[in-house]
């Protein structure tokens, strides 16, 4: 009989460790009292402090609520969110871009908070035009504005100068997918080989290149934001039938293949590293170690290119205009409450003041990135003036007319990323030209839609 | 056995087998029902499922994306059970021939006992294009840098060879134990009639080995097929698809995509690969027992 | 001759075998800031803790970004000590569970029993992506994400292989010792406690270190399951740390020295228990 008991006694033993490790591992965050902690995730490192520095603020007006700032890397920012969802364990409060954000309100996560916003009469005109349009769908509205960004080209002011090009010629540079325009012959000047030879000297050797004119981005998703995506706007390329929430695509359009045409021979003129050649060093790395001359930037970027700790001079110039003139990107973030959140009334709270001049104010005045209210984004390029930093680039693009378009924002975002990405990756390595794998690609996704 | 009576341990069997019965109900007979009924059903994890018939395995028949992770599982199989194999044997028979020591053996273990994901890491460190050291090597000696992750053509052979790496020493000592078990006296006696190194290696221990290396042929298949960890850490299904092996799709599909019903589909499919193959190691299991015994 | 043409054969396999340990040490070794420059020589120019500091979350946020980390908090002693938790937890309760249920299938009689053992085997052909699914949605609808539990749950009382195992082991077993103690009136309990066990415990150690190797090397399950920071595990914390690189760009230096620890604790494991690892893997030990 003693045997038996002992043998229970270490099955319950089992139990309550088990147990145990489940009760000690628990979230901790739904202890009793009046104190909410709210957990509220954004992706970009750069930007925790400014986000922080809100949250200290806003927890001081409001001592029952406590903001938990998680920070993870874009990649495993959604992939972590969308596990997160599907575990019904979400984060109360969540950054939110365009691509990313439709698979989530079509699955009931974001709180429609067009109520709140309502109520509190939160003033819409406040924000950069069209951002705040970005985040509704049938008279909802799932997020409040809370930045903004625009492409740029970067360039390292050195190595230009001594290939004999001045800033100014940079200021107005056209291109066509033909023959690439005055964009070309400037990346062909900046492209140097061993010798010291540029792309334009017929004694070029593009099989011993030292610094490549132009730096691709080939993971660009299905936006090519960093590169593609505003040129081919530029040739005429519109993504969608209608944005937000189109759904039908048109990567088939031939101004879209004529544009990934032109990166490829880029690549075979020896103007751009071959994508097989590819490494794990970002853009601005290769950039900062002086292995090329131009690329696209972001204005989250600026603090990389610009900051105290980058590797060489750097400046910035508007985007090249194209058949259908100078197109950047935009792209505006958002912040969402996550509709499955016990704390509703106070994450509303936390998302107005973040959507608020006082929060995006502090934003602006660390200087990272455009806040979404106008007066904090003139705040933002204060901040860089103060610093030396000339960034106007990216402001007078956001404010030229018909200069910019929005990312698109449709439902299956994931899958449409992958499969474009694919399609533009296999055509830049030759497994087949652009306009097959193009169409195809743009078959695939329209079927999602069906 | 008449006269006895027959014991009958019926009290204490239960005792001692609820733990597992519990483990396997609810972890592996429970799941396995469910991921059936899942494959059948419209199911994003974020709703409940509703019953969408043959759908998913229609749309999974006429998925290019699928078939095409099938064939680039495929070609990671041949790839690497092809290298593992050969260098297995190749550093067995070195070993069976020259030496018992257990330090050497121990050495070529350790890649085995390293996850995955560090082996993943590590190679992607050393095979990077313009800073890994494999690179450097190459370029001192005059060969250009190699896109080894980024090349088409080039990453899933590198991945294999990745994967070689951290299982050859395993698979190794799993062939030595067993050419432990061949006898000593059939060298021996080839060894008085003149047979070379090479003639004793093809005479007596690759036809003495068949049983064992059988069984640990299918036993890495059946792991070469679940390939996963490595990819996801070195290049997630990249360039354009090259290496997105079937378990990186379903994976996708499951949690990027929210298609648990179609992920569902993909891995029963996938499961019936595997099944088989399992149905054929338990064969071989207990053949190469009967051999022995 | 032909021994050393084998010799060199085989040492040119051991190079090959540790040198990328070497180089993963030599990286860790590097200034961040020196990457570009210091990348080809066997020992590093300038060598440096500070990439083990920040892994470990030695080093202020600050501190970390000017190694060139991201400002991102990790703590690899932390995740270290999770897998330890993990890999024990499952390792000792699966091998006892298995035990338990091997000696049941190879001792005890009762209606059923080849039956029910050929369920659990079968088991053996459902590959794991198959459950992973539902398993996922289960631990979910528990509740147990992001808990030690949730993570343990699916392996921590089974799997069909150990039972297969030690069933055969049990088998093998001379059956008249356990008979000279059912005459002195032991029940099996007492029996299996008290004679069986201590015999078994080769197989034993066997399935438990093979088991807490597999487990070391964990990865889909627990990144689904266990992302949190609390209960992430050494591989988890790999995966998450390579996306959490500062602009896209994984941090190599800081990565090394996170896998650099990722390996002592194996390599310790073939330090202590080497020899037992490698004379038990015949093709039985196999999964």
């Amino acid at each position: 009989m003693t045997r038996r008991t002992r043998a229970a006694a270490a099955l319950l033993s089992l139990a309550v460790l088990t147990g145990l490790t489940a009760c000690s591992s628990g979230d901790g965050d739904k202890s009793g009292g009046d104190a909410v902690t709210l957990d509220y995730w954004l992706w970009d490192d750069n930007q925790k402090a400014s986000y922080q520095a809100c949250a200290d603020a806003f927890t001081a007006a409001n001592p029952s609520i406590k903001v938990q700032i998680t920070q993870s890397a874009w990649d495993q920012y959604w992939q972590n969110l969308t596990t997160q969802l599907a575990s019904g364990d979400a984060p109360d409060v969540w950054t939110n871009q365009g691509s990313y954000y439709p698979q989530f309100v079509t699955s009931g996560q974001i709180l429609d908070i067009q109520p709140y916003v309502s109520a509190d009469k939160v003033d819409l005109a406040q924000y950069q035009a069209g951002l705040a349009d970005l985040f509704t769908k049938d008279g909802k509205r799932y997020g409040l504005p809370k930045d903004w960004d625009t492409m740029a080209l970067v360039y390292n002011v050195d190595h230009l100068t001594k290939q004999g090009v001045k800033a100014a010629d940079l200021a107005d540079l056209s291109w066509n997918p033909a023959d690439g325009g005055t964009f070309e012959n400037l990346i062909a000047k900046a492209t140097v080989d061993a010798n010291g030879k540029n792309g334009l000297d017929p004694a070029f050797d593009k099989s011993k290149v030292k610094v490549y004119g132009y730096l691709p981005e080939w993971a660009d998703g299905s936006q090519g934001q960093n590169g593609w995506g505003n040129l081919a706007a530029s040739n005429g390329f519109t993504y969608l039938d209608k944005n937000p929430w189109g759904t039908q695509y048109k990567y088939d359009d031939p101004a879209l293949a004529a544009t990934i045409d032109w990166y490829k021979s880029l690549i075979a003129k020896g103007y751009s590293p071959a994508l097989d050649k590819n490494s794990t060093l970002s853009r601005d790395t290769l950039m900062g170690a002086g292995k090329g001359a131009i690329s696209y930037a972001g204005s989250w970027t600026i603090n990389t290119y610009l900051g105290a700790d980058a590797k060489a001079k750097f400046a910035f110039a508007p985007v090249p205009a194209g058949p259908q003139g100078r197109k950047t990107a935009i792209n505006g973030l958002s912040d969402a409450i996550w509709a499955g959140t016990e704390h509703k009334d106070e994450a509303w709270k936390w998302v107005k003041f973040l959507g608020s001049a006082d929060c995006q104010n502090i934003v602006g005045g660390n200087g990272v990135v455009f806040p979404a209210i106008k007066q904090a984004g003139e705040k933002a390029l204060a901040a860089h003036k103060a610093k030396n930093r000339d960034v106007q680039v990216f402001v007078d693009e956001a404010q030229a007319p018909n200069g910019t378009f929005f990312l698109p924002i449709t439902e299956h975002g994931n899958e449409v990323s992958q499969t474009v990405q694919d399609a533009i990756q296999s055509a830049v390595l030759g497994q087949s030209d652009s306009a097959t794998a193009l169409k195809k690609a743009n078959d695939q996704v329209n079927a999602l839609f069906k | 056995m008449s006269s006895t009576k027959r014991r009958d341990d019926r009290r204490a069997a239960w005792w001692f087998l609820a733990p597992v019965l519990a483990g396997f109900t609810v972890f592996y007979g429970y799941p396995a029902i469910r991921g059936a009924w899942y494959s059948v059903t419209d199911y994003s994890m974020l709703n409940t499922p509703t019953f969408v018939g043959a759908a998913n395995y229609d749309k999974l028949v006429h998925d290019s994306q699928f078939w095409r992770s099938l064939l680039v599982t495929l070609w990671y199989v041949v790839l690497n059970i092809g290298s593992q194999t050969v260098l297995a044997l190749i550093v067995a028979a070195l070993m069976h021939r020259l030496t018992r020591s257990v330090v050497l053996r121990a050495t070529l273990l350790l890649p085995w006992l390293v996850p995955n994901v560090t082996v993943g890491l590590l190679w992607m460190w050393l095979l990077d294009t313009n800073l890994g050291f494999v690179n450097h090597l190459l370029t001192s000696i005059g060969v250009g840098p190699v896109g080894f992750l980024t090349d088409a053509a080039l990453a899933m052979p590198s991945i294999a060879a990745i994967n070689t790496w951290a299982y050859t020493g395993y698979t190794a000592l799993l062939l030595y134990a067993g050419m432990l078990q061949i006898p000593q006296y059939l060298y021996e006696g080839a060894s008085i009639d003149g047979a070379g190194e090479w003639r004793m290696f093809r005479a007596i221990t690759l036809p003495l080995l068949r049983p064992v290396l059988a069984l640990v042929l299918v036993v890495s298949l059946i792991g070469s097929f679940q390939i996963f960890d490595t990819i996801a850490v070195t290049t997630q299904g990249d360039p354009a698809g090259a290496t997105r092996v079937l378990y990186y799709f379903i994976y996708q599909q499951a949690f990027s995509y929210f298609q648990m019903g179609y992920a569902s589909a993909a891995a029963v499919f996938l499961a019936l690969i595997l099944g088989v193959l399992t149905a054929i190691q338990m064969r071989l299991l207990r053949a190469s027992r009967s051999d022995l015994a | 001759m032909r021994k050393f043409f084998g010799w060199a054969v085989m040492a040119v396999i051991v190079v090959a075998t540790l040198f990328p340990f070497w180089w993963m040490i030599r990286t860790a070794l590097t200034p961040a800031g020196d990457l570009l420059s210091d990348n080809a020589g066997l020992l590093p120019r300038d060598p440096t803790l500070v990439n083990f500091a920040r892994v470990l979350g030695l080093t202020s946020e600050a501190e970390a970004r000017a190694a060139g980390g991201s400002g991102a908090h990790i703590d690899f002693a932390r995740y270290i000590l999770n897998s330890v938790i993990y890999c024990t937890l499952i390792a000792a309760f699966q091998t006892l569970f298995c035990a338990m249920a091997g000696y049941a299938f190879a001792r005890l009689r009762f209606p059923g029993r080849d039956l029910i053992f050929a369920i659990l085997i079968s088991a053996l052909m459902v590959p794991p992506i198959f459950t992973l699914l539902p398993n996922f949605v289960l631990v979910k609808d528990l509740g147990l994400i992001n808990t030690m539990a949730g993570m343990v749950a699916p392996s921590i009382l089974m799997t069909p292989f150990a039972v297969f195992f030690l069933r055969q082991f049990f088998l093998s077993l001379p059956r008249d010792v356990e008979e000279a103690a059912i005459l002195d009136g032991n029940g099996p309990w007492g029996i299996f406690w008290r004679i069986s066990l201590p015999m078994s415990r080769g197989p034993l150690l066997t399935i438990g270190i093979t088991t807490t190797v597999w487990a070391w090397k964990d990865f889909l399950w627990p990144l689904l399951v266990g992302r949190g920071e609390e209960n992430r595990l050494v591989t988890v914390a790999l995966g998450v740390f390579l996306q959490q690189s500062p602009n896209t760009q994984p941090d190599w230096t800081g990565l090394m020295a996170a896998s650099t620890l990722s390996v002592i604790p194996v390599a310790l494991l073939l330090v202590f228990v080497g020899k037992r690892l490698v004379q038990s893997l015949n093709f039985t030990g196999s999964k």
